[in-house]
C-alpha cells in the first residue's frame, strides 16, 4: 500500500486529538479559575538513509497551558477569594502532595477546615487551615484570614493563619493530570515558599480564561484540515484502484 | 469514535445543571427566606497520551507531551447564605432573622428542620406554626383572649391580654447556628436538615454569641439577584450552544469518512 495513506491518516488521527483539546477548554469555558491548554502539532519525519524525506508524521501534543488571568466575577461571598495578577493559592492535593490552583470558591467544613469548592484543603503557614466558629471570616490582600469570632464584639477581631500564596516562574509551572498546578522540575515532596506579593481579593472569583471564539474557530480549522486529509485517503485508494485495473489482464 | 464527541458531552450535561439551578434561582426570586445555589464546576481527570520527556531516541527527548481533558463536572451546589433584604410587612407574626442563625422547626415526623422564613402563624391550639402548619421549636402558645403579640429583638414573646394591665411573658424564640451552613441539606419548603458536613446544631438566644436578632414584623428576601442569574443565564446558553457545536462537528467529521472512504 501506498504510505502516503499512513500518512494521511496520522494527520487526521492528530487532528481528532487536538479537536478533543479544544472541546474540553470549551466544556470548561464555565469552569471558575480553569486555564485553557494550547495544542499543537508537531512534524515527526521518518529518517531512512539517503533519499527524499517524504515521509513526515503528524503528532498532536499539549503546547502547554494559557495562564493568563480570567476575568474577575464579583459574588459578594465572604469565601471566595480570587488572584489579582499572577500566583496561585497552594491547595493539599488528592496524592497529599502540595498543588496549586486559582479556583477560590472556598467553604469550612463540619471541623472549621478551609476548603476548595472540590473538596482539597488550603494550606496556611503550616498546612490545613483550620477557622473557629466565626460570625464573619474575612481575608486579607496578602491572604491573611481574620475572623470576628462568635459571641466577641467587632472589636475583637482575631487574626489566624495567612493563606499560603505562591508565585512560581510560570515556565516550571504545568497543569497535573488533576486539574491542579505543579512544579515541573521539583521532586516530588518539596514545596515553594510563600510569596507575600501576590495579591488576593475577597468577595470574587475568578471566571475560566477560554477564549470561546478563539476555541471554536480552532476547532472547525481542524476540522476542515480533517477533511483534506479524508481527501487524500481517498484519492490514494482511487490511484490503487487505477494500479490495480491496468494489471488485470482482460480490462 | 471522535473522544471529542464524549468530552462536549460533559460540557453540554454541565451547562444543562448549570441552567437548571438558575432556573430554580430564578423561580425563587420572591420566596421569602431563600438562599440561592452555585453550581461549582470543576474539570475532570487528565488522561496523558503521551509523557513529557519521553525519549525520541538516545539523545533527543519530546519537548512536550499530551496530555487530553476529558471534560467539566458540576462537584456541586454551593447555597449561598448571604442575608437576603428586609423588608417591612407590619404584621405581628412575621419574623426575621438579622444576621446568623435558622428558626428550629419540629417536622411531622418528630426531627427538627431549620428554616429562615419567618413567616409564622396560629393554629387551631394557637401555637405558633409555619406556613406548612409545622411546629417552632420550642412551641409558644398564644392565649387566644390575646389583643398583641410582641417579639422582642431576643426572641422574647409577650402577649397582652384584655383586661389585664401587664403584658405576660409566653415562650422565647431560640435560634440555631450551624459551623458551615453550606453544608445544611435544602428538602423543599424553604427548611434545611442537619448533614454531616454542616456540624451540630448550636442553639442560641437571639443576638447574642454572634447569632442574629429577631426582628418583628419584617420578612428576609430572597437573596437571589436577578441581574446576576440573567446574566449567568447568557453566558450557560452560550456555552451550551458552542459545545453542541463541537459536536454537530464531531458528527460531520465522522460522516465525511465513511461516506468518501
Amino acid at each position: 500500500m501506498d504510505k502516503a495513506l499512513y500518512i494521511a491518516m496520522t494527520g487526521a488521527k492528530h487532528n481528532m486529538r487536538g479537536q478533543t483539546s479544544h472541546a474540553n477548554n470549551l466544556a470548561n469555558s464555565n469552569t471558575g479559575g480553569f486555564k485553557a491548554d494550547f495544542s499543537q502539532a508537531r512534524s515527526m519525519p521518518v529518517y531512512y538513509g539517503a533519499g527524499m524525506p517524504t515521509r513526515a508524521y503528524a503528532l498532536a501534543e499539549l503546547g502547554g497551558t494559557n495562564l493568563s488571568s480570567g476575568t474577575l466575577d464579583q459574588t459578594g461571598r465572604d469565601l471566595d477569594v480570587a488572584i489579582h495578577g499572577e500566583g496561585f493559592i497552594a491547595v493539599q492535593g488528592r496524592d497529599g502532595q502540595e498543588a496549586y490552583t486559582r479556583a477560590g470558591s472556598l467553604d469550612i467544613d463540619s471541623q472549621g477546615i478551609l476548603r476548595t469548592a472540590s473538596g482539597l484543603m488550603v494550606l496556611g503557614n503550616g498546612g490545613p487551615i483550620n477557622i473557629p466558629p466565626a460570625q464573619k471570616v474575612e481575608f486579607g490582600e496578602d491572604g491573611t484570614i481574620s475572623v470576628h469570632a462568635q459571641g466577641q464584639t467587632a472589636a475583637a477581631l482575631v487574626q489566624i493563619d495567612r493563606i499560603k500564596l505562591v508565585k512560581p516562574d510560570l515556565n516550571t509551572v504545568s497543569k497535573g493530570p488533576d486539574g491542579l498546578f505543579h512544579i515541573l522540575s521539583n521532586p516530588a515532596g518539596s514545596t515553594l515558599p510563600a510569596d507575600a506579593n501576590v495579591k488576593l481579593i475577597g468577595g470574587s472569583l475568578e471566571n475560566s480564561n477560554v477564549n470561546a471564539v478563539q476555541e471554536l474557530t480552532g476547532l472547525l480549522t481542524l476540522a476542515r484540515q480533517y477533511e483534506m486529509h479524508v481527501k487524500m485517503m481517498s484519492t490514494v485508494e482511487k490511484n490503487s484502484e487505477s494500479a490495480a485495473r491496468l494489471l488485470q489482464l482482460n480490462a | 469514535m471522535h473522544a471529542a464527541l464524549y468530552v462536549s458531552k460533559t460540557g453540554l450535561t454541565a451547562q444543562d445543571k448549570q441552567l437548571s439551578t438558575i432556573a430554580n434561582n430564578l423561580a425563587n426570586s420572591s420566596t421569602v427566606g431563600f438562599k440561592r445555589d452555585r453550581a461549582v464546576f470543576e474539570d475532570l481527570l487528565y488522561q496523558i497520551q503521551r509523557q513529557p520527556g519521553a525519549q525520541t531516541t538516545q539523545e533527543t527527548q519530546l519537548p512536550s507531551g499530551l496530555q487530553l481533558g476529558v471534560g467539566a463536572r458540576v462537584v456541586g451546589t454551593q447555597k449561598q447564605f448571604t442575608e437576603g433584604s428586609l423588608q417591612v410587612t407590619e404584621q405581628s407574626l412575621d419574623v426575621a432573622v438579622d444576621g446568623r442563625g435558622f428558626l428550629p422547626i419540629q417536622q411531622a415526623d418528630g426531627t427538627t428542620a431549620y428554616t429562615r422564613n419567618g413567616q409564622l402563624h396560629l393554629n387551631r391550639e394557637g401555637q405558633m406554626v409555619t406556613a406548612e402548619g409545622l411546629l417552632l421549636q420550642p412551641t409558644i402558645a398564644v392565649p387566644n383572649n390575646a389583643n398583641t403579640v410582641t417579639i422582642g429583638t431576643d426572641g422574647t414573646v409577650t402577649a397582652k391580654v384584655l383586661g389585664e394591665p401587664e403584658p405576660q411573658a409566653i415562650g422565647t424564640i431560640q435560634l440555631v447556628d450551624f459551623v458551615n451552613p453550606a453544608g445544611l441539606q435544602a428538602i423543599g419548603s424553604n427548611l434545611f436538615v442537619q448533614t454531616a458536613s454542616s456540624g451540630e446544631p448550636i442553639e442560641g438566644t437571639p443576638g447574642e454569641n454572634g447569632l442574629g436578632q429577631i426582628k418583628q414584623g419584617m420578612l428576609e428576601n430572597s437573596n437571589v439577584n436577578i441581574v446576576e442569574e440573567m446574566v449567568n443565564m447568557i453566558t450557560t446558553q452560550r456555552a451550551y450552544e458552542m459545545n453542541s457545536k463541537v459536536v454537530s462537528t464531531a458528527d460531520q467529521m465522522l460522516q465525511y469518512i465513511t461516506q468518501n472512504l
